[in-house]
């Protein structure tokens, strides 16, 4: 426990159905339902995390991973400190949507932005033992290992059902951001900005 | 029992830890060779209650369902064990912990934990206050302490004051005071002993083992954990002594040496080094001296050793009087030893009062601000730190304070009768006569603070060299007083007991040394389940602040319009419910990049809105096609889908999906394209590629006019170009609506007034996407007689066939309207119109 709370937001991506919001549940509330509604939308909520030397505090921004709402990811991975990109090991595609992910924040999110690349066991249909879903697994550990080194990203595989892992996941991306750097405070009177010269006036 | 067979007193592993623990303690942890201790594993922890028949607060019997009382034989005091780990309330239900010295409601400390509930309502205190609490310069004292500096407030515009820093601050004191009252379910309890010596030398000193005073009891209880001896005068207090501390490094060198010798005789440890005991640090100030000793086998668990020494004698501020003080973290408890020499005089109480406080209150260690977070960690701040790096005496587990304090009999009893008294040993009347005892009892020193009986004579003056109280003809008859004394504060009363309280006869001084032999109750703290506390706080810290934020249910997020025609609107309503504790506020935003919220062939009324919790609301979503969208409906440009963005302020976001499907028109489409198509026009795909497999798209499978005007035109030329007003007259916009449809459908018309197809061709014309005459080959110059038909040529020359052909269609078919002028009263003029 610390007397330091820095506030970080952080935001899950993703394809569809890979269980976002089950880990995010499983993390905030330490729930897990079987039937996660789809987000329609951005759930938003925070959750605290004790390190050693300071306490972090997540504010989490569960997105849609609908492919007709990709054009609104922005909105909440601008600005965000952490990324959390969701895949399901026993759906390839979902594993290359992943990627693409990784890509898109990349190059139009935040410089400093810390990624986790967390693939998710239990989904799919009747998710049984490990070995069960080991059967299953179509994304090879060790090419997904590959590729989030090659990208300089932290990679996990974790449960949402059995609770693997979420946490160590959120202490991992804790550790890893900047606890030094001062959060920007809100201005107590914010100045105004320039308007900017319109160009062209038609 | 065996003495080497050394453990804690404890039983019961409650965890994993605790059988390295148990190794570790095999080597060097104390125990009383008493043969009842460490035979019985209980389950769970235990804690040891102290039934001491002086205690001047007596404590509840612990109840003891379960567990026979253990009958260790001590002087003064016996033990009972309970099982009382975390079910402890009946143990402490009753009484008033004596921790906060500062505080009065901070450190409210629940201990019927173990229900788990919440504190929310601070341990009513009966404290009263020192004069030591209202002087403190202690940073911990909660009296006006400013919580966070101004220079964080920030100020809204609606001139609220906000101030993250002291927010932050005041939260992380309650989960503070949160974990700390929980602290048994992270804590395992052991106990050891602490023995505690003093004497005032008065600038003596023999070379001659002290064991009479520090091994004292080892026969019985066998070598403590850990043992501090403080002295006073090592050096005589005259005036070069006090200004220069020339001699006191090396009387202090010369009292440790004689410590050392002693505890570690070969007597004392046969060889063995785990009974050896280490020194730990040395503290001096003019003739005050502490140290602090260690088992050996304890050194690798004790951290953050700290020192600190305040004069409060000539001045204020000098060393012949004062205290030396020396801290400690031993397994996860935080200790403090304190030996003090208080102001002399029979009649000067009040001095000393004021001496005790001036030291309690000054008394601080530097001890870094890791060492406070990991105290704070522990659970051993009588109260959450506000952000220091230093602590001060109340924020330790266990404070022991002793040395010369100088209180006597008060002088209601002659100096003979004291005299008398303290010879034959008849305590009980000087006790009641103890300055100490009675300003403590009148609050007014040692408050909180804890003494055991005296059941030992007085230990000044005595005559040096001797074992009689000086009663010299050449000396001043002094009233012989209990001046060296020994007390203890303990956060958690229950762990600490005072084993003894005795006297040494060593008699090189013309004080006796004092000693005493404590059983503590020492925490270690598992660190995992310290953790799971902490999660389980934050957790429910988190879900509170989650149920704090704004949420509403909408009755669906997905619209769907069905078939949308033109010009006509299209309403469905979405049902918003405040299902949160708050009041919500929502309103659509824009998209990334976007300043509008939706479409525009979508409008949604209200577009934002406010609900307290159970309230609900009405948005209507209204779906137009007219002319401007059509012609992007109908060429594929657009289609009716949208997301909008419905915001809760402070709170998520919802998606709301629109859709619908536009029930294409010949209505904003262009002449070249209708006339490709044969078939009604909806029955003609939007999407390209079904319709270039349908239709040609080559032009010479095309008609001269598009199917729709000459079905127009014909109905109109059918039904009566001699209708009166013809063109000027309105159609009826229900009719209007049915042509239309029909014309798309391919439908045969029904009955209606010749006024509405007027209306239909009139519309239809003039919703076309381009008009018929091309914009670039309108007349440039001004026309007049001579060049009208040089004109006109060229004009005609210059269309597309297809708007050639319409053109002509459309001026022969009004020249033709304007033959039934007498009818229908239309003009040329009209007809331009």
């Amino acid at each position: 426990m610390s007397n330091r709370v820095c506030h970080f937001k952080l935001v899950l991506l993703g394809d569809t159905a890979v269980g976002k919001s089950c880990l995010v549940v499983r993390f905030v509330r330490d729930e897990f339902f079987e039937f996660q509604e789809p987000t329609i939308g951005a759930a938003f909520l925070t959750q605290t995390v004790a390190l050693d030397d300071a306490t972090v505090k997540f504010e989490i921004w569960d997105t849609a991973g609908q492919e007709r709402y990709r054009s609104l990811a922005p909105m909440y991975y601008r600005g965000a400190a952490a990324a959390i990109i969701v895949y399901d090991i026993t759906n390839p595609d979902s594993f290359a949507g992943a990627k693409s992910w990784v890509k898109e924040l990349q190059r139009r999110g935040d410089t400093n932005v810390v990624i986790a690349m967390v693939s998710l066991w239990e989904f799919g249909k009747n998710a049984g033992n490990k070995a069960d879903l080991e059967s299953r697994r179509k994304v090879d550990f060790n090419e997904a290992n590959a590729y989030a080194e090659e990208n300089g990203i932290l990679h996990m595989e974790t449960s949402a059902k059995n609770s693997n892992n979420v946490r160590a996941l959120f202490v991992e991306i804790a550790k890893s951001l900047p606890k030094t750097i001062q959060q920007p405070e809100r201005e107590a009177f914010p100045i105004m900005p320039q308007k900017q010269e319109s160009r062209n006036c038609c | 029992m065996n003495m080497n067979d050394a453990d804690w007193l404890t039983s019961g592993p409650q965890n994993s830890n605790a059988g390295q623990q148990q190794q570790q303690q095999q080597q060097g942890w104390a125990m009383p060779p008493t043969g009842t201790g460490t035979g019985t594993p209980a389950p769970g922890q235990m804690l040891h209650q102290q039934q001491h028949q002086y205690n001047p607060q007596p404590q509840p019997q612990p109840t003891m369902a379960n567990y026979p009382p253990r009958a260790v034989s001590m002087t003064s005091s016996s033990f009972t064990t309970s099982s009382s780990s975390l079910n402890n309330n009946n143990n402490y239900g009753s009484r008033t912990p004596p921790t906060a010295i500062a505080t009065s409601n901070t450190n409210s400390t629940n201990y019927n934990s173990s229900n788990r509930s919440i504190n929310t309502t601070p341990t009513p205190r009966t404290t009263m206050k020192t004069p030591a609490s209202t002087t403190s310069t202690n940073n911990n004292s909660n009296n006006n302490i400013l919580v966070a500096n101004r220079a964080a407030d920030e100020e809204t515009e609606d001139g609220r004051i906000r101030n993250r820093e002291a927010s932050t601050k005041i939260r992380d004191a309650w989960i503070y005071k949160q974990i700390r009252s929980r602290q048994d379910e992270f804590t395992q309890y052991k106990q050891g002993r602490v023995f505690i010596g003093t004497w005032n030398v008065n600038a003596k000193g023999k070379d001659e083992s002290l064991s009479s005073w520090l091994c004292a009891d080892w026969q019985q209880h066998g070598p403590p954990d850990i043992v501090v001896v403080g002295f006073q005068e090592m050096v005589d207090l005259n005036a070069v002594n006090v200004a220069v501390e020339n001699k006191s490094q090396s009387r202090s060198a010369f009292w440790i040496d004689r410590i050392r010798a002693t505890l570690n005789s070969r007597q004392n440890t046969q060889g063995d080094p785990s009974r050896s005991y280490t020194e730990l640090a040395v503290k001096y100030l003019v003739g005050l001296l502490v140290c602090v000793f260690v088992k050996s086998p304890h050194k690798p668990r004790v951290k953050y050793v700290h020192t600190d020494s305040v004069g409060v004698g000539v001045m204020g501020v000098m060393g012949n009087k004062g205290g030396v003080s020396i801290r400690l973290q031993f397994y996860d408890s935080t200790l403090c030893f304190t030996c003090l020499h208080l102001a002399a005089h029979r009649e000067n109480v009040t001095g000393r009062n004021a001496d005790f406080a001036n030291v309690y209150n000054k008394t601080s260690f530097e001890i870094g601000s890791e060492a406070v977070q990991e105290m704070i960690r522990l659970g051993s701040m009588s109260q959450w730190a506000m952000g220091t790096a230093s602590v001060g005496v109340p924020d330790h587990d266990l404070v022991f304070w002793f040395g010369d304090l100088n209180y006597r009999v008060d002088e209601s009893i002659p100096t003979e009768r004291v005299l008398q008294l303290s010879e034959a040993g008849m305590l009980d009347e000087l006790i009641e006569h103890d300055q100490l005892n009675v300003e403590r009892a009148a609050g007014r020193v040692f408050h909180d603070f804890e003494e055991g009986k005296l059941e030992f004579k007085p230990t000044y003056k005595y005559q040096p060299g001797t074992d009689m109280y000086e009663q010299r003809p050449d000396k001043k008859l002094r009233a012989p007083a209990w001046c060296d004394r020994i007390l203890w504060l303990a956060q958690e009363p229950g762990h600490v007991a005072q084993m003894n309280y005795l006297r040494s006869e060593l008699n090189c001084s013309d004080h006796k040394p004092v000693m005493s032999t404590f059983l503590v109750t020492i925490k270690d703290v598992i660190l995992a389940k310290r953790e799971g506390v902490y999660r389980e706080v934050m957790q429910m810290l988190d879900t509170y602040e989650n149920n704090s934020l704004p949420m509403v249910s909408l009755d669906k997020l997905n619209l769907d319009f069905g078939l949308v025609r033109y010009d006509q609107r299209v309403t469905l309503p979405i049902v918003i419910a405040n299902t949160g504790e708050v009041v919500a506020q929502f309103r659509l935003a824009p998209k990334v990049d976007e300043n509008a919220l939706c479409k525009p062939w979508l409008t949604v009324s209200p577009t934002y809105g406010m609900l307290i919790p159970g309230e609900k609301t009405e948005i209507e979503l209204t779906i137009t096609i007219d002319n401007s969208t059509a012609h992007r409906l109908n060429t594929n440009r657009e289609v009716l889908d949208d997301v909008l963005i419905l915001r809760l302020e402070n709170g998520r976001d919802f998606y709301i999906s629109v859709s619908g499907q536009y029930a294409r028109s010949c209505f904003g489409m262009s002449v070249d394209e209708l006339v490709l198509y044969s078939d009604p026009i909806r029955d003609v795909p939007l999407d390209p590629i079904l319709r270039a497999e349908k239709y040609d798209l080559n032009s010479k499978a095309a008609m001269c006019v598009p199917k729709e005007l000459w079905r127009i035109i014909d109905a109109i030329y059918e039904r009566g170009l001699d209708e009166r007003d013809l063109f000027t007259a309105l159609g009826d916009p229900d009719e209007v609506c049915v042509i239309r449809e029909c014309l798309d459908t391919g439908a045969p018309f029904g009955k209606f007034s010749v006024h509405s197809v007027a209306e239909v061709l009139t519309l239809f014309l003039s919703n076309l996407i381009s008009p018929i005459v091309p914009v670039s080959i309108f007349p440039t110059l001004d026309i007049d007689a001579q060049n009208i038909q040089m004109f006109t040529r060229k004009f005609l020359e210059d269309m597309q066939p297809i708007q050639y052909n319409v053109f002509i269609y459309i001026i022969s078919f009004f020249r033709e309207v304007l033959l039934h002028r007498e009818k229908n009263r239309l003009s040329p003029a009209k007809v331009a119109r």
